[in-house]
C-alpha cells in the first residue's frame, strides 16, 4: 500500500476546516489525547502539564510525534479560564482530570459576574499561551496547533453550578441570556489571545448537550452567540458538544463555524445528512467502549465508518480516558491511511 | 379497564394522551390515575408542571384533610414523577424540566418525610450512592437518590468524587446490599470499572450488588466492567434497586 502525501499536516487540517480538497483525511484531536502512557514517555504528568507551559507543550506534542495525528492540542482540560475567573479548583494528580468544584459556585446572579483584568495573563491561562509558542518553535510550521476557548454555557456551569444554572434557564430566560452575554467576553478574549500566540484554529466547547438540554435551547440561547464568535474570533472555530446533538446540528451548521466535533452517540451518516455540507464534522471514535476498552481493529472499524460517511476529520469523540492505550490511538491514523490506500 | 375520561384532572389526561406512547404504560397510568383520589391527581399534575408552590400547598392541604402520607407520596408525588420520567426518557423534556419537577417533589416530600420518619415504616432496603472518583457531577445521582428515598429506600449519599476505598468502607460499615455508582464523563467512566476491581482485590465483591448509571454509561459498558445492573434514568435506578435487593434477599 503506497500513499502519496502532498500536504503537510497543517495544510491538511486547514484545508479540511476551509472545506477545501485534501490529499487524505486529517486526524485531529480537538479536545485531548493526553494519556498516562504519554505523560510517562515525555515526563509531563498532570497536574504540571495543566499548569506549566513546558510540560504542557511536551505532552501536547506527543499527539503528532508519537501518535501521528495531524494536529496538537495543549489545553487538555476545560478549566483554565474558570481558574482565572476564581473558581475553586481541584487539580488532582497524574491519573485524574482537574475539575472545578461546581458545588461551591462563585457567583449567584448576573450582577456578581466579574471578569478580572488578568484573565489572559493569569498563570493558568498564560501557561496555555506560552505552550502554544513553545509548540510552534518545536514543531515548526508543518503541524496544526489547535487551541481551546470555553463557551459561555460551559463557563456558566462552572461559575454558577450546573443545577442552579439549568434551573435558572427555565425560571428566568432573560437572566440566563444576560449571564451568557456577559460571559462571552471570556470566550472572545481568551480565543483572540491564543490566536495571537499562534494557534491555527480553536476548539470552542459549549456543553449544551442533548443529554441535558433540548435542541430548542441551543437555538434560543446559543446559536446567535456562536455566530458572533465565528465573526469576531479570527481563526477557524471547531464547536464541541458532547452527547446527543443531531437534533441541533441543523442550527449548529448555521453558525459559520468551520467544524463541529461530534460524539459517537450520533451516527456518522445521519449527522452528515443533517449538516448538509454547511459545516465540517470531526469525530467520532467512541471513547469508553472502543478506545478505552477494545482493540485497534475495533477502533479502525469506527474510523472506516466515519470515512465511508464522508466525515471530513477523524478523531476521538472527546477527551480520551487517561488510561487509553497508545496502540489504540495510533490505530486512528493507521486506519485513515489504510482507507485512503484502498480508495 | 379504565378510560382516560375516568381521570378527572385534565392535565393528567392531556399528558397521558400526548406523551405516553407504549400501550402498557398508557394502560398502567390510566388505571393508576383513574383509581386515585382527585386531590392526588392534582398533586401529580403540579409535579408534572414543576410548580413547587402548588405541590407545597396541595400536599399540606391533603394532609390536613386526613389523607395518609404514604398515599400522597405514592399516588401523587411518585405517580407524577413517573410521567416525568417517561417524558425524559423519550426526550420530550430535558434536565432543566426534570430538575424543576424534582424541586416540586422536594416541596411535597418536605411535608411527608417527617411523618414517615416518625411512623417507623420499614425501609425497602439500604442503598449506597456516589459519583466516582474524578467526577464532580451530581444531578443524575441526586435525582436517583430522591426517587429512591421517595420509594422507601434508605440511601447513604457519599457525594461526588468518591474514591474506591470510600465506597468499600461504606459498604463494609453499613452492610448495604446495593451500591450505585454514577459518572457523567466518558473520561471518568473507567473509574467505575476500577472501583469494581478494587472490590474484587479487597475480596469483598460478593458483599454487595453494584448498579451503575450516568449519561454516557450503556448496558454494554456496564456488562463489560462487571456491574450487576444498569439504569438509564432515575426510574430505572429505582426498578434496578428493587430487583437487586430482591435477588440479595
Amino acid at each position: 500500500m503506497s500513499e502519496v502525501q502532498s500536504m503537510t499536516s497543517r495544510e491538511r487540517v486547514m484545508a479540511a476546516l476551509a472545506g477545501q480538497p485534501v490529499d487524505r483525511t486529517p486526524v485531529c484531536c480537538p479536545t485531548s489525547v493526553a494519556t498516562v502512557e504519554l505523560m510517562d514517555l515525555v515526563d509531563a504528568p498532570f497536574p504540571d502539564a495543566n499548569r506549566q507551559a513546558a510540560p504542557m507543550a511536551r505532552l501536547a506534542a506527543t499527539a503528532h510525534t508519537i501518535l501521528g495525528f495531524d494536529s496538537v492540542m495543549p489545553v487538555f482540560s476545560i478549566i483554565q479560564e474558570s481558574s482565572a475567573l476564581g473558581c475553586k479548583m481541584q487539580w488532582e494528580g497524574k491519573d485524574n482530570w482537574p475539575t472545578v468544584r461546581m458545588s461551591e459556585p462563585i457567583w449567584d446572579s448576573v450582577d456578581d459576574i466579574y471578569i478580572p483584568n488578568d484573565l489572559t495573563s493569569h498563570p493558568d491561562t498564560q501557561c496555555v499561551l506560552d505552550a502554544i509558542k513553545l509548540l510552534r518553535e518545536e514543531l515548526g510550521p508543518d503541524v496544526a496547533i489547535i487551541g481551546k476557548t470555553m463557551g459561555p454555557w460551559s463557563l456558566a456551569y462552572h461559575c454558577f453550578g450546573v443545577e442552579k444554572f439549568l434551573l435558572l434557564s427555565l425560571d428566568d430566560p432573560e437572566a440566563t441570556k444576560a449571564i451568557l452575554e456577559k460571559l462571552k467576553k471570556v470566550t472572545i478574549d481568551f480565543g483572540i489571545a491564543q490566536v495571537e500566540a499562534g494557534v491555527d484554529a480553536l476548539t470552542l466547547p459549549d456543553h449544551a448537550t442533548g443529554d441535558l438540554v433540548s435542541g430548542e435551547y441551543y437555538q434560543r440561547y446559543l446559536r446567535d452567540l456562536h455566530i458572533e464568535f465565528a465573526e469576531r474570533i479570527p481563526c477557524p472555530l471547531i464547536l464541541h458538544i458532547c452527547g446527543r446533538t443531531v437534533d441541533r446540528m441543523g442550527f449548529i451548521s448555521e453558525t459559520g463555524m468551520a467544524a463541529f466535533h461530534y460524539d459517537s452517540k450520533n451516527a456518522p451518516e445521519e449527522s452528515m445528512q443533517t449538516v448538509e455540507g454547511r459545516i465540517a464534522l470531526v469525530g467520532n471514535i467512541n471513547n469508553p467502549e472502543t478506545l478505552f476498552s477494545k482493540g485497534p481493529e475495533d477502533v479502525k472499524a469506527e474510523v472506516f465508518a466515519n470515512l465511508d460517511a464522508g466525515v471530513q476529520m477523524i478523531g476521538p469523540e472527546c477527551a480520551v480516558p487517561l488510561q487509553t492505550s497508545i496502540a489504540n490511538l495510533r490505530a486512528i491514523p493507521e486506519a485513515v491511511r489504510e482507507w485512503h490506500a484502498a480508495h | 379497564m379504565a378510560e382516560l375520561s375516568d381521570i378527572q384532572n385534565q392535565t393528567i389526561q392531556d399528558e397521558i394522551e400526548e406523551y405516553l406512547e407504549r400501550a402498557d404504560e398508557i394502560e398502567r397510568f390510566t388505571e393508576l390515575f383513574a383509581r386515585v383520589k382527585p386531590a392526588m391527581q392534582d398533586i401529580a399534575a403540579a409535579i408534572i408542571e414543576g410548580d413547587d408552590d402548588e405541590v407545597d400547598a396541595l400536599t399540606a392541604k391533603a394532609l390536613e384533610n386526613g389523607i395518609d402520607a404514604i398515599e400522597i407520596m405514592d399516588d401523587g408525588l411518585i405517580a407524577g414523577m413517573g410521567i416525568v420520567g417517561i417524558k425524559f426518557r423519550e426526550n420530550f423534556v430535558f434536565v432543566p424540566e426534570v430538575l424543576s419537577c424534582a424541586r416540586a417533589m422536594r416541596a411535597g416530600m418536605a411535608h411527608i418525610e417527617p411523618i414517615l420518619s416518625a411512623s417507623g415504616i420499614e425501609s425497602q432496603g439500604k442503598v449506597i450512592m456516589g459519583t466516582v472518583k474524578g467526577d464532580l457531577h451530581d444531578i443524575g445521582k441526586n435525582l436517583c437518590i430522591m426517587m429512591l428515598r421517595g420509594s422507601g429506600f434508605e440511601v447513604i449519599d457519599l457525594g461526588v468524587d468518591v474514591a474506591e476505598d470510600t465506597f468499600i468502607d461504606a459498604v463494609e460499615e453499613s452492610g448495604a446490599k446495593v451500591l450505585g455508582m454514577s459518572a457523567l464523563l466518558t473520561t471518568t467512566m473507567p473509574n467505575m470499572g476500577r472501583t469494581i476491581e478494587a472490590f474484587i482485590d479487597a475480596d469483598v465483591r460478593d458483599d454487595v450488588l453494584i448498579m451503575v448509571g450516568g449519561a454516557p454509561v450503556t448496558q454494554e459498558f456496564s456488562d463489560d466492567m462487571g456491574a450487576d445492573g444498569y439504569g438509564a434514568d432515575a426510574l430505572s435506578c429505582v426498578a434496578m434497586a428493587k430487583e437487586l435487593i430482591a435477588s440479595a434477599a
